[in-house]
């Protein structure tokens, strides 16, 4: 052990963090497994004194003991094992929270994980993480059980003691050898298996394309074939798992069968009596379950073990930026560029003065993407991005994204009602002691993004159900919800991309007015940028950017550049 | 709105499913039947042969005794552990076996739905059934049956052998028998939902995170890192509540096992005492069977503790035997009409059968002609365009393609492209043969660049092999419309209803869509719903509709010369640079800036110089 891993850490942590109900979990676990191993002893007791003598008080004693050691056995296990269980999920419930207050990082977590699998180490990984507070107790009443029955044994008969404690190890060693093939069998039928589930799924979310082109057949036979593949593992995996089951059940019968055979020797020959005889057996059939614990238990703990170092990569991964202390100047609602590289943008210039509405064209859409991104998480660029003067990248990263606000084009929506996800911020109206104000401002978002009509389509209005991630709404629809959410979050500067592409013409129009009323009419002193190809949205600005190849190629109205820059007429050509 | 829509199968339906399936196979049946039962007789061999070894011991017997022992016992330990491991992959290839059949047919089933239902049930409820439900039973025919059937089986044969040891014996162990069914009884029906509510605890609990995941940007636009941080805290807390009030509830039921196994073990000592000392039985008889009882015991709860697993796999069983009793969509393999003028005449619909969506609709779209359908959101569009694709059929009136109704037209001639894209994961030509199963790399090749998508999907890390789709190589929603073009080429229909193919595209991408579009329809009859007017004056007829209804119709110059709803909706589309900075009217809503401006005379006809010569192309 020369280094301590992050994933060791976690594990430890979720040790020392748990320990009062592990610690007396894992006791009562070990007196539960201690009753356990004395049941088929008493049997021979019972057996050998009751039974045999025919005298009753001794049967009823002894049954009386059994009846004891049965209640002790039922109450250390309900206690036990509630206080394991609930130590368990408190500790899968941490983890959980402080993975998912990682991944939701205010500076952004830099990762390139997808989101199956972040998912995938919030679930399987923290519980298989928490699993090690099982593992524990499961190991110390296994190593209680085996200890209690080989000192029985080695009481009745050492050479008979010896040879149990032998053999059982021995034989479950050689057992477990096999343990690497079978998991990589188990592995490919969980593999195969998987694949058609997720082609069967794929398939039907993607039906509507299927149907279209009456490609039903083709892809019924293609799960034919997977669904197929899948079963020829499951038996695959069956056949080398059931061998395994077969030669274990053949060996332990062999081996409980054997030392049976011993003890009856034994007892023929007068070295041990009858009640003895039987507690041999008993506990021989009794001891292959703990000690097959002992065996297994190292593979579970090496599954917890690599578990928690995924946890530990996403727990303990980077954040992409720094943690900015820095306001920008008084009344800098301005947005300034100076000779920014980032991705495709080459030496990008540009200007947004407080109030101004600054249509941006990128005549390469991967530039208009660019600069979308940058504006969000300013990371990874060259050149200067000034907020009201201070490097965006440095400013608290609360405040800067309550000044610049910049919707994403691929618009996400949370499951809720249509009033929910357009009031994404309940105190976007905090500023204002009137409940009625707020009702207003909301009133003109819904207009200037044109929701309202779609509010209208429904009989519950802005209370109508949104589905996981707004699928129960059209594309357009989407757009039209976040483009309201964004106009009433009225942050001091809007960056929006192309945030008209999925509405029709005439809608298109309606909101292209309505941004320009809303932020920009008589008293407003809102900046905003619209990164567009859209004439019907530029018509609407103050002032166009024409970006070429990664930087400014003209500058001017819309009317202007229309009318004399061929490129930018072709950009913006319908 | 949470009623499931899609049937689920009741527990009789499902039990005379499965036993069908099992009269079906009866050699596996069978044979996993009596294997099962042999190895559960040879795994209690030793108990018995001991039990009289016992027996031989207190009679002061000779140690040549232990041989015939030691035979058998040798003999049942190497016979059953074949038998065990036999029986196990037996049960498991039996239950694997009916599994894939059911799943196959499960998603035949579910492929066919008719547009309709699968509207009105939503897809997740589906693709959980496929999915989840699925593996669900996977797990359990994995994990639970093989177990489940063997303790079962061993103690059947341990009780029969006690009540062949003596009767009296036999009863005594039996009297576990109730205690563990009034145990099953107290706990599966508290279990049942208390396992349902952590279940959906456990989805809410993912479907707030995934949420958050996906939704990442808008989190951080909008600084909801804490409010969403506090939802999947809330959400997950309560998860481990449950399950915690659910293990509570399991270990009372377990305590109970414990109560039904004392009882058990005590019976047969008690009477096996009284039974020695009439001498009914032997010493050894009384010990054989209390070990086989207690021999028992692990099985036993791990029986117990499988019946909710199973039942959760029943309730899953349930839902996807439901999904096989619904009736698929009727596609009469009908005949195939010579020729292909689409006639939609009086066609009436509504989705919830009292809010009528269309109203009297009847349009014609001449064999080889594009006819487009204008109008704003919510007119009716796109249920025009899926009655015309036969997906969903009309409440009044007809849809015919020839004179044969669509509905009965033979699959394939008639190709819908939908607004809803998906790219099928998967390597990319495979999700290409999807349209024709055994295209040639050539034929799909051709296809691509004929919409004008090879150059970028050659540009590809693998080319055509590249993994696209869910977890897969990303595309941009203009290439995935592409490939949606590569596959109605690819299937060479009769007929294409394309569906705001352009959508999500921005305008640069839209022009390129719309060039790919225009050459996927060359040569084919097409109902075209047009967002972007390019493609309503690129088509020989143009229908406007509003609210469900037909307004107006006719070619490009007829319907702007009229002056009417088309015109402002081209005065409005074509509305440019001549507004100036900033349109001077802040009374922005809805409705009256349509009316308001017809864009002056130059302007129009500036537009129809550039516009984008889509009709030459499809000449």
């Amino acid at each position: 052990m020369s280094k301590i891993s992050a994933g060791t850490v976690i594990l430890r942590r979720a040790v020392a963090r748990n320990g009062r109900r592990l610690w007396s979990g894992t006791a009562l676990a070990g007196v539960y497994q201690l009753c356990a191993a004395l049941v088929p002893i008493l049997i021979g007791v019972i057996v050998d004194r009751g039974v045999a003598t025919g005298d009753l008080t001794a049967l009823l004693v002894w049954i009386a003991v059994l009846a004891a050691v049965y209640l002790v056995l039922a109450v250390t296990y309900r206690f036990g094992a509630r206080r394991l269980q609930r130590a368990i999920a408190e500790e899968g419930h941490q983890l959980r929270v402080e993975l998912a207050a990682r991944i939701l990082h205010p500076r952004v977590l830099r990762a390139e994980r997808h989101t199956g699998d972040l998912l995938a180490v919030t679930t399987t990984d923290a519980e298989y993480t928490s699993y090690l507070l099982d593992h524990i107790p499961r190991i110390t009443s296994a190593l209680v059980a085996v200890t209690v029955s080989a000192v029985a044994l080695l009481l009745i008969s050492p050479p008979l003691g010896l040879t149990v404690l032998v053999a059982i190890p021995v034989v479950l060693a050689v057992l477990n050898r096999t343990a690497p093939l079978i998991a990589r069998r188990v592995k490919e039928q969980q593999d195969q298996a998987g694949r058609a589930t997720a082609l069967a799924t794929d398939l039907v979310t993607g039906l509507r394309a299927l149907r279209g082109i009456g490609a039903q057949d083709a892809a019924v036979e293609r799960y034919h074939r997977v669904s197929r593949h899948a079963l020829a593992a499951t038996l695959r995996a069956s056949r080398t798992q059931n061998a395994y089951l077969g030669a274990s059940t053949m060996l332990s019968a062999l081996l409980s069968g054997g030392i049976a055979l011993m003890a009856g020797w034994f007892a023929l020959t007068g070295r041990i009596t009858v009640g003895q005889f039987i507690t041999v057996i008993g506990s021989a059939q009794f001891l292959v379950e703990p000690f097959g614990v002992l065996a297994v238990v190292p593979g579970w703990t090496a599954a917890a073990r690599a578990a928690a170092e995924r946890v530990a990569a996403v727990v303990g991964a980077d954040v992409v930026l720094p943690p900015g202390a820095a306001a920008p100047r008084s009344g800098g609602h301005e947005l300034r560029l100076t000779d920014v590289t980032y991705g495709p943008l080459a030496g990008l210039r540009l200007h947004v003065r407080g109030g101004e509405f600054v249509g941006v064209v990128a005549r390469r859409p991967a530039d208009a993407e660019a600069l979308a991104r940058l504006l969000a998480v300013p990371d990874g660029h060259t050149g200067d991005v000034l907020l009201g003067g201070e490097r965006l990248e440095a400013v608290d990263r609360g405040r800067a994204r309550q000044v610049l606000h910049s919707e994403p084009h691929r618009t996400d929506l949370f499951t809720g009602t249509l009033a929910s996800n357009i009031a994404l911020r309940d105190d976007g109206g905090r500023h204002d002691d009137d409940g009625r104000h707020d009702d207003g401002r909301l009133d003109e978002a819904l207009r200037a993004a044109a929701v309202a009509e779609v509010a209208h389509l429904h009989p519950e209005g802005l209370r109508m159900p949104v589905t996981e991630r707004g699928a129960n709404l059209s594309g357009g629809q989407r757009q039209r919800v976040a483009l309201a959410r964004a106009l009433l979050a009225a942050p001091p500067l809007l960056v929006l991309h192309d945030p008209t592409t999925a509405v029709d013409a005439v809608t298109e129009r309606a909101v292209a007015d309505g941004i320009r009323a809303l932020r920009h009419g008589s008293d407003a002193g809102y900046g905003t940028v619209v990164i567009t190809t859209s004439p019907t949205l530029l018509a609407a600005t103050d002032r166009v950017v024409f970006i070429g190849d990664g930087a400014v190629a003209a500058e001017g109205t819309h009317a202007e550049l229309v009318g004399h820059d061929d490129s930018y007429r072709r950009t913006v050509l319908r | 709105m949470t009623h499931p829509i899609l049937p689920v199968a009741g527990p009789r339906e499902s039990r005379a499913w499965l036993g069908a399936q099992l009269r079906a196979r009866p050699g596996g049946t069978g044979g996993t039947l009596v294997v099962g039962l042999f190895a559960a007789a040879t795994a209690i061999v030793p108990a018995y042969a001991l039990g009289l070894l016992v027996d031989r011991v207190r009679a002061g017997g000779g140690t040549d005794a232990l041989v015939p022992v030691a035979v058998v016992i040798v003999a049942a330990a190497v016979v059953g552990g074949v038998a065990t491991g036999v029986s196990a992959h037996l049960i498991r290839r039996l239950g694997a076996g009916i599994l894939a059949d059911l799943r196959e047919r499960a998603l035949d089933t579910a492929l066919r739905l008719p547009a309709a239902v699968l509207d009105r049930a939503g897809r997740g409820d589906l693709v959980s059934r496929v999915g989840a439900d699925v593996s669900a039973i996977d797990r359990a025919v994995t994990e639970v049956l093989p177990t489940l059937i063997s303790a079962l089986l061993l103690a059947a044969i341990s009780l029969g052998t006690m009540i062949g040891i003596d009767w009296r014996l036999g009863l005594a162990g039996a009297v576990a028998v109730p205690l563990h069914v009034l145990g099953l009884r107290w706990y599966l029906p508290r279990a049942a939902p208390a396992y349902a509510a952590e279940r959906v605890a456990i989805a809410q609990r993912s479907q707030q995170f995934v949420e958050s995941v996906q939704g990442i940007r808008t989190v951080h636009a909008y600084r909801l890192e804490d409010r969403h941080l506090a939802g999947i805290t809330a959400v997950s807390a309560r998860a481990r509540d449950i399950s915690t009030s659910v293990f509570a509830l399991y270990t009372r039921f377990v305590g109970r096992i414990h109560g039904a196994e004392l009882a058990g073990l005590g019976a047969v000592l008690a009477v096996g005492f009284l039974l020695v000392r009439r001498d009914a039985v032997t010493l050894g008889e009384v010990s054989a069977a209390a070990l086989l009882l207690h021999r028992l015991f692990g099985p036993v709860l791990h029986l117990m503790v499988t019946f909710d697993k199973a039942q959760d796999a029943g309730a899953s069983l349930a839902r996807l035997v439901g999904v096989l009793g619904t009736d698929p969509e009727g596609r009469g393999g009908g005949t195939a009409p010579t020729a292909h003028d689409l006639v939609l005449t009086g066609v009436g619909f509504s989705y919830d059968g009292t809010t009528p969506v269309l109203r009297d609709v009847s349009l014609r779209v001449g064999s080889g002609q594009v006819v487009a359908l204008v109008g704003s959101t919510g007119a009716g569009k796109t249920t025009v365009a899926s009655i015309a694709a036969g997906a969903l059929r009309p409440g009044h009136g007809t849809a015919t393609l020839g004179g044969v109704p669509v509905n009965e037209l033979p699959a394939r001639t008639v190709a819908l492209v939908s607004q809803e894209t998906h790219v099928f994961a998967g390597p990319l030509d495979e999700d290409l043969r999807l349209a024709r199963p055994h295209a040639t790399p050539e034929e799909l090749t051709a296809a691509l660049a004929r919409v004008g998508a090879l150059t970028w999907v050659l540009a590809l890390p693998e080319g055509l092999g590249t993994v696209v789709g869910e977890g897969g190589h990303p595309l941009t929603p203009a290439q995935a419309q592409q490939l949606a073009l590569a596959r109605v080429v690819l299937l060479d229909p009769a007929v294409v209803v394309l569906d705001e193919a352009t959508a999500e595209a921005g305008s640069a991408g839209a022009r390129d869509l719309e060039q790919a579009a225009a050459a996927a329809l060359a040569g084919r009859t097409a109902l075209v719903v047009a967002h972007r007017l390019t493609q309503a004056v690129a088509a020989d007829h143009i229908i406007v509709m509003d609210h469900g209804e037909i307004v107006e119709s006719g070619p490009h110059a007829d319907l702007v010369g009229a002056g009417a709803s088309y015109a402002r909706l081209w005065a409005a589309w074509t509305a440019r640079a001549a507004d100036g900075p900033g349109p001077p009217r802040t009374d922005a809503a809805a409705g009256p800036v349509v009316g308001s401006g017809d864009p002056p005379v130059p302007q129009r006809r500036q537009v129809r110089r550039d516009g984008p010569p889509l009709t030459a192309q499809r000449e």
